[in-house]
């Protein structure tokens, strides 16, 4: 049953990406630009013009560049159907090749803000619920004001001039690495992943140190409605049925605790799973600010030159993702809560 | 993973004390942090355009000619002498008046980063390359056309048998190549120095070529630029960092600087504050009140130079009211220069007497200026027929101030200031900012902004015809980016003469000529030069400013 679930999940997932792909190859080619003008900046004649059109592809009719872009016009060269994303405009680089580069710096600088986010949050949430209108309760509201009271690259921004230019305990905002360090040999493209498997601990702890910084500006700020989310969903559960049974029952406060938590969980990790999908492209202003080259940077990038394979590129992969990340909450869903079934 | 943790804790340690202890300087390398990494280094590819990628091509690349030095300016920062060119790859030259033929002796001994030697082949190599207009954005050719090299006419573009190289440009022996051009045509000389025709290592180019791509474009975009410069690419990851290393054989000489990172930060804040840590040497493209903020700082020195970048304001003579000399007389007139100069770039700028580089050969200081002067522009207004700015209104957008909204932090408190003062007169300017490429698109390809304000036009030929033939002739006259849509007969006509004249005191006057009529007619409202800055190490020697802006790591040394 489950295995069909998936599957079926899976299809409609092809589906809505295909209905995807198609509206945005129209949707970007109604935005009031032309690459062409960008390229020909130096040399804007009317014969350079012509030639930078016909080199990007534009002169030819607009269902032929979206054949030859789903790859069903293979003499023209390879399309998705291919596994091709197309040749960036700015570069001159196949576009998987590119989100193959940006892509695992975002997932490495997300994935271990929501990590180390969840394990603060969850207790913090928890001590706020089991105690409400008590210290944590209290000191969690606060924070939660103030940590959304600023947008994240101004924070970003405060903690370079603190802990970088002012205590120098943080490394400057220039990257994965020091401009020093060689990087590990490429394999996930995840440089703390990499210098483990190429057992090189030092490039590893720098790396770790490097995204300190990124990671505590993440982390300051998703942790605040991931906090409130815990801490509101435990209150409720605590104030269930089945919880007041449990109490009357004579189990351990533990016990029950653990019981709540159990019930909070499930809208607490839909709301993780949905800020991480935001987060893959949401991340940009940090990343901008620590000089990461990731997913974000690059659609910003690609969006400022009208870089049509590249916005392409990127929507089609983020939308990939976050179809994939939905499809493993409900499973979650499945495993946490037992009146879900599929 | 067990096996590591042993390692970890010294690790941290070690790692910890490197990187929280502010690096110095190695003595022969140097960091320099930039906007951006070059994105492509094919001067006829798709990041062309791109400064950085310009500043990579330059590092890598040799040309045939140079400028002379001029010595220092008051910041210490070396400037050209654009009415002496050195040669460079060539040692020495001649030019046969009669034949329009360039003979040029190749210098010898020229060694590239992979052991080639340079010789006649890699000029015509390039020559050939830049013909086939095979690339996205065809440089090669179009400077090559600016130059009037025989053969290099848009006939390119329709017909393939015109993009085979001929005998306009042959190689007569190892070390002697001749160029002729169609016509006479003074622009030939400033054109070979721009990086769009630097001299790639055609043995090394061909070894990299394919079926697919003969001319090696993929790449140039991607790879590397084998050529005879005085730096060699050592790693590149776009978006990120490019390393240089210095080419041991460099035929003037090795470079003093060993080693260069190029680092990607896109914050200018960030850029600022690395570089006062010491543990950057080199920073560029900080916003004018941040280049003000270092200039105190302690161990970081801050210099610049009046080179080509200038801000004007656009009126489009498409557009009405701007198809009136007066309105655009009055617009001239309720300009805030001083505040400009003052607020916006913090005193690094000055008033812009002309519609070409001050500094480029063939400027003329025009008697038609136009200084701030409200009730002078009260009085033309009302002349045009509008007292007061009533009736303007009726011309909805056309006062819609346009500017690069990606530019905000710099332009912000300028078109602010512009918005205030005309406002004051009657203009009812409104604010419009928009992306850059859009801003290119309207500018290049639709022409239809009616009012913006630009400060990204630089002619990098280094003449005031060229910067003349690019913005000022009309399209049907060979104009290239006639933004405004300026047409006057007369501008094209003295132009056509000048364009060809042999004589450079004629050539001069009627230059000249051309920019009294453009000043007269507001053609462009100039406003300021900019000067273009950098901030560096204060041990950091030998900046020098190129008319391409980008930074040549073999200026550099330190004390």
């Amino acid at each position: 049953m489950l295995v069909r679930y998936i599957a079926t999940r899976l299809v409609i997932g092809v589906a809505q990406l295909v209905g995807l792909v198609i509206a945005v190859f129209f949707l970007i080619r109604l935005l009031p630009a032309d690459p062409v003008s960008r390229l020909v900046g130096l040399n804007p004649s009317a014969e350079a013009y012509a030639q930078a059109e016909r080199q990007l592809g534009l002169d030819r009719p607009i269902l032929t560049q979206l054949l030859h872009y789903l790859g069903l016009a293979p003499e023209e060269g390879p399309g998705l159907l291919q596994g091709s994303l197309g040749i960036s405009w700015v570069t001159g680089s196949p576009i998987v090749e590119e989100i193959g580069r940006h892509l695992p710096v975002t997932i490495e600088l997300i994935t271990l803000s929501f990590l180390i986010a969840f394990v603060l949050a969850v207790p913090i949430g928890m001590l706020g619920a089991l105690k409400p209108g008590g210290k944590a309760d209290r000191g969690v509201f606060i924070y939660s004001l103030f940590a959304g009271s600023q947008p994240e690259f101004w924070w970003g921004l405060l903690f370079v001039y603190l802990f970088f230019f002012t205590l120098g305990v943080a490394p400057p905002p220039l990257g994965s690495l020091s401009p020093l360090t060689s990087p590990p040999p490429e394999i996930t493209g995840m440089i703390t992943v990499d210098a483990l498997l190429a057992g090189r601990p030092d490039t590893f702890v720098e790396a770790l140190h490097h995204l300190m910084l990124p990671v505590a500006t993440l982390v300051f700020i998703l942790s605040g409605p991931i906090i409130k989310m815990v801490r509101q969903n435990m209150v409720r559960a605590l104030r269930s049925d089945f919880v007041l049974y449990a109490h009357c029952a004579g189990l351990p406060r533990w016990q029950v605790a653990r019981y709540a938590l159990r019930a909070a969980m499930a809208p607490s990790i839909t709301l993780i799973g949905i800020l991480y999908g935001f987060m893959l492209g949401g991340a940009v202003l940090v990343e901008s600010v620590f000089s990461l080259s990731g997913i974000g940077q690059y659609s910003v990038r690609a969006v400022l030159s009208f870089d049509y394979p590249a916005i392409q590129g990127v929507v089609l992969i983020i939308t990939g993702i976050s179809l994939l990340i939905y499809l493993a909450l409900d499973l979650i869903h499945a495993v946490i809560d037992p009146r879900v079934a599929y | 993973m067990p096996r590591l943790v042993p390692g970890l804790v010294p690790a941290l340690a070690a790692s910890a004390l490197a990187l929280t202890v502010a690096l110095p300087a190695a003595a022969q390398s140097l960091l320099f942090l930039a906007e951006d990494v070059p994105a492509g280094l094919n001067y006829d590819g798709p990041a062309a355009a791109i400064p950085t990628s310009q500043t990579g091509m330059v590092n890598l690349m040799e040309p045939l000619f140079g400028y002379a030095s001029a010595g220092e300016n008051e910041d210490g920062i070396i400037v050209p002498n654009f009415d002496e060119f050195e040669g460079r790859l060539v040692e020495s030259w001649d030019y046969d008046p009669d034949t329009l033929t360039w003979t040029l002796n190749l210098r010898q001994g020229v060694m590239g980063c992979n052991g080639a030697e340079f010789t006649a082949d890699d000029v015509v190599y390039t020559f050939a390359r830049a013909k086939s207009v095979s690339g996205a954005a065809p440089i090669g050719w179009f400077l090559s056309n600016v130059a009037s090299i025989d053969g290099f006419t848009p006939d390119v573009f329709g017909d393939e048998a015109a993009r085979e190289l001929g005998d306009e440009v042959v190689a007569l022996d190892d070390y002697t190549v001749q160029i002729r051009q169609s016509e006479p045509n003074a622009l030939f000389l400033p054109v070979m120095t721009i990086f769009g025709l630097h001299i790639f290592d055609a043995e090394e180019m061909n070894a990299n070529a394919t079926d697919d791509d003969p001319w090696a474009h993929d790449y140039t975009n991607n790879v590397n630029v084998p050529s005879f410069g005085p730096y060699c690419l050592e790693s590149w990851t776009k978006n990120e960092e490019i390393v240089f290393t210095a080419n041991p054989d460099y035929y003037l000489g090795a470079p003093a600087i060993e080693r260069v990172v190029m680092r990607r930060v896109p914050q200018s804040s960030n850029r600022v504050v690395v570089l006062q840590t010491g543990q950057a040497q080199l920073a560029q493209a900080l916003t004018p009140r941040e280049y003000d903020s270092l200039r105190d700082a302690a161990g970081v020195a801050v210099g610049g130079v009046t080179g080509n970048e200038n801000l004007f304001v656009h009126m489009n003579f498409d557009v009405p009211p701007f198809d009136n000399p007066l309105v655009r007389q009055a617009v001239a007139h309720a300009m805030p220069y001083d505040q400009i100069i003052a607020n916006g770039y913090f005193g690094q700028a000055e008033r812009w007497p002309g519609v070409v580089p001050s500094g480029y050969p063939g400027f003329h200081l025009s008697d038609n200026q136009y200084d701030q002067d409200p009730d002078r522009a009260a009085e033309l207004l009302a002349e045009a027929g509008y007292p007061n700015g009533e009736g303007l209104d009726a011309y909805g957008d056309a006062f819609a101030l346009t500017y690069v909204a990606e530019k905000e932090s710099t332009l912000g408190p300028i078109v602010n200031a512009i918005q205030t003062a005309l406002r004051e007169v009657g203009f009812p300017v409104t604010l419009n900012p928009i992306p850059q490429t859009q801003y290119g698109d309207r500018q290049l390809v639709q022409r239809d902004l009616p009012f913006a304000v630009n400060d990204q036009e630089k002619p990098i030929g280094v003449d005031a015809g060229y910067a003349i033939q690019l913005f000022f002739v009309s399209p049907e006259a060979g104009g290239l980016n006639n933004m405004v849509n300026y047409r006057n007969e007369d501008v094209d006509a003295t132009w056509a003469l000048a364009r060809i004249e042999p004589d450079t005191d004629t050539r001069n006057a009627q230059v000249a000529e051309i920019q009294d009529q453009l000043m007269a007619d507001v053609a462009w409202l100039p406003v300021v030069e900019y000067r273009t800055q950098w901030a560096f190490a204060d041990d950091l020697n030998g900046m020098r400013w190129h008319p391409d802006n980008s930074v040549r790591f073999y200026d550099l040394s330190f004390e």
